[in-house]
């Protein structure tokens, strides 16, 4: 079942194309990573979600239904650049923006209360914001994102602006809040938290979709035959020109050597030719990270 | 609807809490009573001083006499010869006297008097002088003409026409009525028209290049349609103004009555506080169930025409001193606006004014004007509908600029980029 469906849409302004045919899915209760480089149109197609702007063509639907303004209370949206009221106090800010997405305010006030305790922000409630860390202030700015229990939770770059120990608490959430039923939309340039958390992916560049699908098969197939071997004591790995090549260039601080297999050779016989030839004490398969991908992919379709 | 309603009561209540709004709004109607009590107060702390000696030195020995001990000065009348040097002579007294006076012996001829002082002299000493010799010296003169009965010919002979203005009303009935109260009332209306748009249009937009700036407004409209947000903003504003205006006529309208009560019961009933009862009894006698209907009715339509340009002017701009190349026509055509209704003072229904009246930018300050002089009951309707198009027009154009001008960031937006905005 799919939560979001968004087909073929394009969105111009006057001198150039945001969107262009972009197409993607959203199932039910998925952690979804849309991707791409700043200017790429993710911000367009976020607002575009949100009610904020209107796609020229093509169509967003929501729950299988097209998407009307009254959805916006189902879903919940942080935008990349935060911002409340500095002068206002953080309860009152909370549930102003719960009644906002339509919350009664009996019912705002109350999960304003959890949430504050379960961030342990309780006693910041009274204060006015602008007096709170900023740590503290991205917190209130979650809450306020997720009060309303959206069903869709859209979040533009999370994770910026957090310390380690803060973004583990926000990570911890959010998949909380997907146990729960929620669908999340994630925009992000932090490719090691989209391999951490998100199940599928949309890469955006120029106003395109370069690259659509799950993560693990997306990794897969970007794979490059190269390999992590390590090898018992101070053994050095005997050149094979024929089947391998050592490279030169391997991630700081691994152990071991890195070998690309040449084409048409599979790992089966690479396994088989080094423990005949070394004594061969690891053997795993490199997988490009999402940042390579990333990188490779946008640079190409340049 | 429930939204707006919600934008409101934000707008509304974080800016009545503020201590700034409680301090302005409690403080004004003191200030302004303050500075229209301190010459009254003046006047009576005057009043209950010392009296200062004045030395008088009458050459002619006829008009010593006219200069009578007041509240103020005591005169001490030296019999003098001619003074050829009023310094030695002055030093001759034990110099505790405020000034001296010296009449000169052809004072009949020249009507010219010397005060000497060692300090400045002061006015109310000159005047009272100048005053008093005038009449004793007029009358002499009269005299030394030697006609019979001329002193009570010329007194027949004086007119002083005193205008008492009775109007009409629609029933036949006739009443007193007071223009001139009516006119102050009406400019008093007037300037606060223009005062509280300027104010709290300035209020409105930098409101919105806070939210802008705060970046707050990405997720309100993530919550509800930017007209909302914008309406909510102006409207809350507009009823924090007439909240401080309903504290200032409540605070001064208490005082002054409060006022009124006692100075009819004062204990010295001095001039001044005849004038003061003259004044209550001229205020009172405006009607001021027309005004105030009308003050509502321009008040609320100047005030959606300006706010609403105001707030779009505060979407396209990054920080409010940005604002200024938007914001200096406003001002101007409101200070055109003034100067206008000052103008049509003159002539209340003269081409000048009735145009003013009709043009929707500058209606809302030259009719507060008018309005006391009774102005057709079509130029009224004509004007008002003209001013609400216009309004409602100015809002609609408004709601477009502001839509997309608040998430345009970081970048100056030309007019040009303005009208493409609309037209979006």
């Amino acid at each position: 079942m799919n939560f979001i469906e968004i087909n073929d849409v394009v969105k111009r302004y006057s001198g150039h194309t945001a969107l262009d045919g972009v197409s993607l899915t959203v199932p039910q209760g998925c952690i979804y990573g849309l991707l791409g480089p700043n200017g790429a149109g993710k911000t367009t197609l976020i607002r575009i979600i949100n009610r904020i702007t209107h796609q020229d063509s093509g169509d967003v639907l929501l729950d299988g239904r097209p998407i009307v303004d009254e959805d916006v209370t189902r879903i919940g949206y942080l935008p990349e650049e935060r911002g409340l009221y500095k002068k206002m106090k953080v309860g009152e800010q909370i549930v102003y923006l719960a009644r906002l997405k339509g919350m009664p305010k009996s019912v705002a006030v109350k999960e304003m209360n959890d949430w504050l305790e379960r961030f342990e922000l309780t006693e910041w409630r009274d204060k006015k914001l602008e007096a709170l860390s900023k740590g503290m202030q991205q917190k209130v700015q979650f809450i306020a994102t997720v009060i309303h229990r959206p069903q869709l939770l859209i979040f533009d770059e999370p994770f910026s602006g957090f310390d380690p120990v803060n973004s583990e608490q926000l990570k911890r959430e959010i998949l909380r809040l997907r146990d729960g039923g929620s669908t999340i939309l994630f925009s992000t340039h932090n490719m090691e938290s989209v391999e951490a958390i998100c199940e599928q992916i949309t890469l955006i560049n120029h106003s395109k979709v370069v690259l659509q699908g799950n993560v693990a098969q997306i990794r897969q197939n970007y794979k490059k035959n190269i390999i992590a071997v390590s090898l018992a004591g101070d053994e050095t790995l005997p050149q094979c020109d024929g089947m391998f090549t050592v490279m030169d260039d391997k991630p700081v601080g691994a152990s071991g050597e890195y070998i690309k297999l040449n084409d048409g050779v599979t790992v089966r016989e690479a396994v088989s030719w080094l423990n005949q030839n070394c004594n061969l004490t690891g053997f795993s398969e490199v997988l490009p990270s999402m940042n390579e991908i990333f990188i490779e992919t946008v640079t190409s379709k340049q | 609807m429930n939204k707006l309603k919600l934008i409101i009561a934000r707008e509304y209540l974080e800016m009545v809490k503020r201590k700034s709004f409680i301090v302005i709004t409690l403080l004004m109607p003191l200030l302004v009573l303050l500075v229209g009590g301190i010459p009254v107060l003046i006047s009576q702390l005057n009043g209950g001083g010392e009296t200062k000696d004045v030395i008088v030195i009458d050459e002619t020995g006829k008009y010593a006499a006219a200069l009578a001990d007041n509240d103020t000065y005591h005169f001490v009348a030296l019999r003098g010869d001619t003074v050829t040097d009023a310094r030695a002579f002055y030093e001759k007294t034990d110099g505790s006297s405020e000034a001296m006076i010296v009449i000169p012996r052809d004072i009949d001829s020249t009507a010219v008097v010397n005060i000497y002082s060692e300090g400045t002299i002061n006015l109310s000493l000159r005047e009272y002088v100048a005053g008093r010799l005038s009449d004793t010296i007029s009358q002499a003169r009269i005299a030394s003409y030697n006609i019979p009965e001329l002193k009570s010919i010329i007194d027949k002979a004086n007119v002083d026409v005193t205008i008492n203005s009775v109007k009409w009303s629609d029933d036949g009935s006739e009443s007193e009525s007071s223009t001139e109260m009516a006119m102050i009332i009406g400019m008093i209306f007037s300037m606060f028209i223009y005062m509280f748009v300027l104010m709290y249009g300035a209020m409105i937009m930098n409101g919105v290049v806070e939210e802008k700036t705060n970046r707050i407004v990405e997720v309100i409209v993530s919550s509800c349609k930017p007209f909302q947000l914008m309406m909510g903003k102006i409207i809350g504003v507009g009823l924090v103004g007439l909240t401080q205006f309903a504290v200032w006529v409540l605070v001064i309208g208490a005082v002054v009555l409060a006022m009124g009560g006692v100075s009819s019961v004062g204990v010295d009933a001095g001039a001044s506080e005849d004038m003061m009862a003259m004044i209550m009894s001229q205020v009172a006698s405006v009607n001021y169930l027309p005004i105030i209907s009308w003050f509502v009715l321009y008040f609320i339509g100047g005030y959606l025409l300006y706010a609403a340009l105001f707030a779009a002017f505060g979407s396209a701009v990054d920080q409010a001193s940005d604002a200024s190349q938007f914001t200096s026509p406003i001002i101007i055509i409101m200070i055109v606006a003034l100067y206008a209704g000052m103008g049509c003072i003159d002539n209340p229904n003269g081409p000048m004014a009735v145009w003013c009246s009709m043009i929707p930018f500058t209606s809302p300050i030259v009719m507060m004007i008018r309005v006391p002089y009774d102005v057709p009951a079509w130029q009224m309707v004509a004007s008002l509908a003209l001013l609400y198009a216009t309004a409602a027009g100015i809002v609609w154009v408004a709601a477009r600029i502001y839509r997309t001008g608040i998430l345009m960031y970081g970048k100056k937006h030309t007019i040009k980029d303005i009208f493409k905005w609309i037209k979006q």
